[in-house]
């Protein structure tokens, strides 16, 4: 567990890109009228939204599996991760195809909007770190600003990840 | 040199030697006296002696080294097998192992050197031999007591040849010279040994060819040789004069020898091979030498190996990955074919009848390549169970029980995968059986049982599946023992307990919240990581049941599937969904009106053929989204499957058609419940998961 522990937070330092200096890119997505970035270095792959196959009792946030290229690839609702409404699925859902750690999710999200840079001065971490509440999952990382709006910038690992019962 | 690249073949060619030691150190200590016994094990600790030289591994080797030099001492008759000698030469076995573990793991043997294990050999030695120990430490390979005692130890019997130089050796025996081996021992407070090397090799120069020597003439030259070295040679001259030559060198202390009279058979394969061949061979010169050297003797000698070995397949190692990539290949070609199949049926008939023709042919041949490929993959169990008699042997010292194991189908194949994975489920259960199963002495004795408890290990293939048994005759699961602890344990209310069937009962072990101390024999509790075996077993897409009978015995059986990548399936409708279901649980598909259906105990039941079979709704249980308006049809399409000797009948909307699947893995990030056991592509690319028939059984 201790183990798990460390490498779950030396991915979200580096989820959020900040140890470095260097520009990171996001992609932004929509998901109702907030922005949410995934650092692009996740991301393997941006499909439009398929049939989905239903996996019996499974989590509720996941939708069921695709099939990508061979591959049966589990894909969660972002929407219901977050604990928001279920999705609307229209022509511009998208599901986007992350790997980490040698797994392979795709997540549903509303819109796919566009990629962006963000450098340190960038991204602000005030009060995301400090959460000790340890029952309430946080998936945000850091905010990143860009042309004035803002993108909460997810940790992969963590809205991948099952986190700890308790 | 730069071994790395024989790494592999190194590690493998230990295992087998490992192997073969430890199997034939279990015939050495039922029967001490076994000659071919103590031969085999000599040379397999021989052979590793060698290659863990030529690889550089020293402490492998020093206590290969000192393993044979007790076992040569068994070998010449100096020391009797004792059970005690068996038990330091295991602790060997087990040090070695651990050395090649090492070597596997960080291409390093580790740095202990067993010093304990050696000394103990060493003391063996001593006490076993008696007066002698020097001669019986530097023992191995020996001549036989016909060879003159002083010669006994002579280094030159161990000369190894390379093919070229047994080849010369040949040629000039076939010419009618002679070939002479020779060790040449130096003064031992002789300063200049290199110097006076230098000069028997001068003094020898016009005399005779050197074929060989050992070590190296550029060690000897370097001074890099203790103080004797030996070497082969060619001459036309009596073998006194080239003894006097030497010994006219001054500071050298002797020079002994004999002539090799009969040539060297030149198709040894193997490195390992050729040097117990040889020395063996060079041995044989000695008794040989008498008689005029048939050259049937001869060649008895050289492959005493070849003669016994079991006749093995011609084979070639391939990395496990490779294969994996093959059947991945194999995989997309099926969901290929089964694409073409989908899209045939959209095409015309008239068009299509060709058209089929060639669909057809492809899936025989993807069937064919499918077949060969799994077949490229499977092992014989043997190389997990192999392992299993010399820890019933350890276990049984250990308990004090007196205990045998009998292994039957060892040579039952499985995919290599499983293979990997179920040696310690395995393990778990024989340690189980030994441990807690079977009675003590006293106890068996009062029961009428033979004194020797028998454990057995039974490997059978049926149909799709392949079958494991793990029996003993012991003391059987006390059911009514396992019923109290779960109520005290809370797991069970004492109605709850009552009502269970013996069988669940016995299940109640396999669940991990049943933990285990003290429950079924009062030591440390059967059923120690029961549930660990289970979880294991069914990871490979198998099962575990157990029958048992208080004070006769129990009985584990696994079920394990025979492949795991690719099946046939029964493909179903529910609702919007697909649905695939392995052929192999399949038994029957019956159409059964609702009229027929009975309740037992409000569960619902038909009677089919003489069996009261419970259903299973899989609409129901899997939660599939029903369409309330649509009336409940008159007749219901049941699949009956069978796990063992209990059936189930799934109740399905409709069926599609058999077809064969690609087993794929949903990964690890969603949850799946048991009954579904992985997910398979369709020909029209959706996505279908396949229902593991066993767990709703």
């Amino acid at each position: 567990m201790e183990e798990n522990k460390s490498t779950q937070v030396a991915t979200t330092n580096e989820a959020t890109g900040l140890s470095t200096d260097s520009v990171v890119q996001y992609i932004v997505v929509k998901i109702g009228s907030e922005q949410y970035g995934i650092n692009i270095k996740y991301v393997d792959n941006i499909v439009r939204m398929q049939n989905i196959t239903r996996v019996p009792k499974a989590q509720t946030y996941y939708r069921g599996v695709i099939n990508l290229r061979g591959e049966i690839v589990p894909v969660m609702s972002l929407r219901l991760r977050l604990g928001l409404e279920a999705d609307q699925f229209s022509n511009k859902t998208r599901i986007i195809i992350v790997k980490l750690e040698n797994a392979t999710i795709g997540i549903i999200v509303d819109e796919v909007r566009e990629v962006v840079n963000l450098t340190e001065e960038d991204v602000e971490r005030t009060g995301y770190e400090q959460n000790t509440d340890v029952n309430k999952t946080n998936y945000i990382s850091a905010v990143g600003k860009s042309n004035n709006e803002l993108i909460s910038l997810l940790d992969v690992s963590a809205v991948i990840n099952e986190k700890v019962e308790g | 040199m730069d071994v790395s690249q024989y790494l592999e073949i190194f590690i493998d060619e230990s295992k087998e030697h490992l192997q073969t030691l430890s199997d034939e150190l279990m015939v050495l200590e039922k029967e001490p006296e076994n000659e071919d016994t103590i031969n085999e094990i000599f040379r397999a600790a021989h052979s590793m002696k060698g290659m863990a030289g030529t690889m550089g591994y020293s402490n492998m080797q020093n206590l290969t080294h000192d393993m044979e030099d007790v076992l040569s001492a068994i070998r010449t008759g100096k020391m009797k097998v004792t059970s005690d000698l068996v038990d330091v030469l295991f602790q060997c076995l087990d040090a070695l192992d651990k050395y090649v573990t090492n070597i596997q793991e960080t291409s390093a043997e580790g740095d202990d050197k067993n010093e304990a294990i050696i000394k103990k050999l060493n003391d063996i030695l001593n006490n076993g031999t008696g007066a002698a120990p020097a001669e019986a430490a530097q023992g191995a390979e020996k001549a036989e007591e016909a060879a003159a005692p002083a010669n006994e130890d002579a280094p030159y019997k161990k000369l190894v040849l390379a093919d070229h130089e047994k080849n010369a050796v040949n040629e000039a025996i076939n010419k009618g010279l002679k070939v002479y081996a020779i060790t040449v021992s130096v003064e031992a407070n002789c300063i200049l040994k290199a110097a006076r090397a230098f000069l028997v090799f001068k003094g020898l120069e016009g005399l005779c060819d050197i074929v060989k020597s050992e070590p190296s003439v550029q060690d000897i030259e370097d001074e890099r040789f203790d103080l004797d070295f030996s070497m082969v040679v060619i001459t036309e001259k009596s073998f006194d004069e080239i003894i006097a030559v030497i010994k006219n060198v001054s500071e050298i202390r002797d020079a002994v020898g004999e002539e090799i009279k009969t040539p060297y058979s030149d198709d040894v394969k193997e490195k390992e091979d050729t040097k117990t061949a040889v020395s063996k061979n060079v041995k044989e010169t000695a008794p040989a030498a008498k008689t005029t050297a048939p050259a049937t003797t001869d060649k008895g000698g050289a492959h005493p190996q070849a003669a016994k070995a079991k006749p093995v397949g011609r084979s070639v190692r391939v990395d496990i990955e490779k294969l994996d990539v093959l059947m991945n290949l194999v995989s997309e070609l099926i969901i290929a074919k089964n694409g073409l199949v989908a899209a045939s049926d959209d095409a015309t008939a008239a068009s299509s009848s060709s058209f089929n023709e060639q669909i057809e042919y492809l899936e025989r041949v993807t069937t064919n390549l499918h077949e060969s490929v799994m077949k490229v993959r499977m092992m014989p169990i043997e190389s997990v169970v192999s392992k299993f008699p010399r820890m019933i042997r350890d276990l049984s010292k250990k308990l004090d029980k007196k205990m045998e194991l009998i292994m039957t189908g060892e040579d039952t194949e499985l995919d290599r995968t499983v293979i990997d994975e179920i040696g310690d489920p395995l393990m778990h259960i024989l340690r189980n059986s030994a441990d807690h199963g079977l009675e003590s002495a006293e106890i068996r004795a009062e029961r009428g049982k033979p004194e020797v408890g028998t454990i057995t290990l039974d490997a059978y293939q049926d149909g799709n599946n392949v079958v494991i048994e793990c029996g003993d005759d012991g003391n059987g699961i006390d059911v009514e023992k396992v019923r109290r602890k779960a109520v005290e344990k809370g797991t069970l209310t004492q109605e709850q307990a009552d009502a269970l069937t013996e069988k669940e009962v016995v299940d109640l072990l396999f669940r991990p919240s049943f933990s285990t101390a003290d429950k079924i024999s009062d030591v440390s509790g059967r059923g120690v990581g029961l549930d660990v075996v289970k979880s294991k077993i069914e990871a490979l897409g198998g099962d575990v049941e157990v029958r048992t009978e208080y004070g006769v015995g129990s009985k584990f059986i696994i079920r394990l599937p025979l492949t795991l990548a690719i099946i046939q399936a029964l493909m179903v409708r529910l609702g919007d969904e697909k649905y695939a279901i392995a052929l192999g649980s399949i038994q029957t598909i019956e159409d059964i009106p609702v009229t027929e259906i009975k309740y037992v105990h409000s569960k619902e039941v038909i009677h089919l053929r003489g069996n009261v079979i419970p259903l299973v709704r899989l609409r129901t249980i899997l939660d599939v989204p029903v369409d309330q308006d649509a009336p409940e049809d008159e007749n219901l399409t049941i699949v009956i499957v069978k796990k063992g000797d209990k059936l189930a009948g799934l109740v399905v909307d409709s069926l599609i058609g058999q077809q064969e699947i690609v087993i794929k893995s949903l990964g690890k990030h969603i949850n799946i419940n048991k009954m579904i056991s992985g997910a398979t592509i369709l020909g029209d690319g959706e996505v279908a998961l396949i229902i593991d028939a066993n767990a709703l059984v």
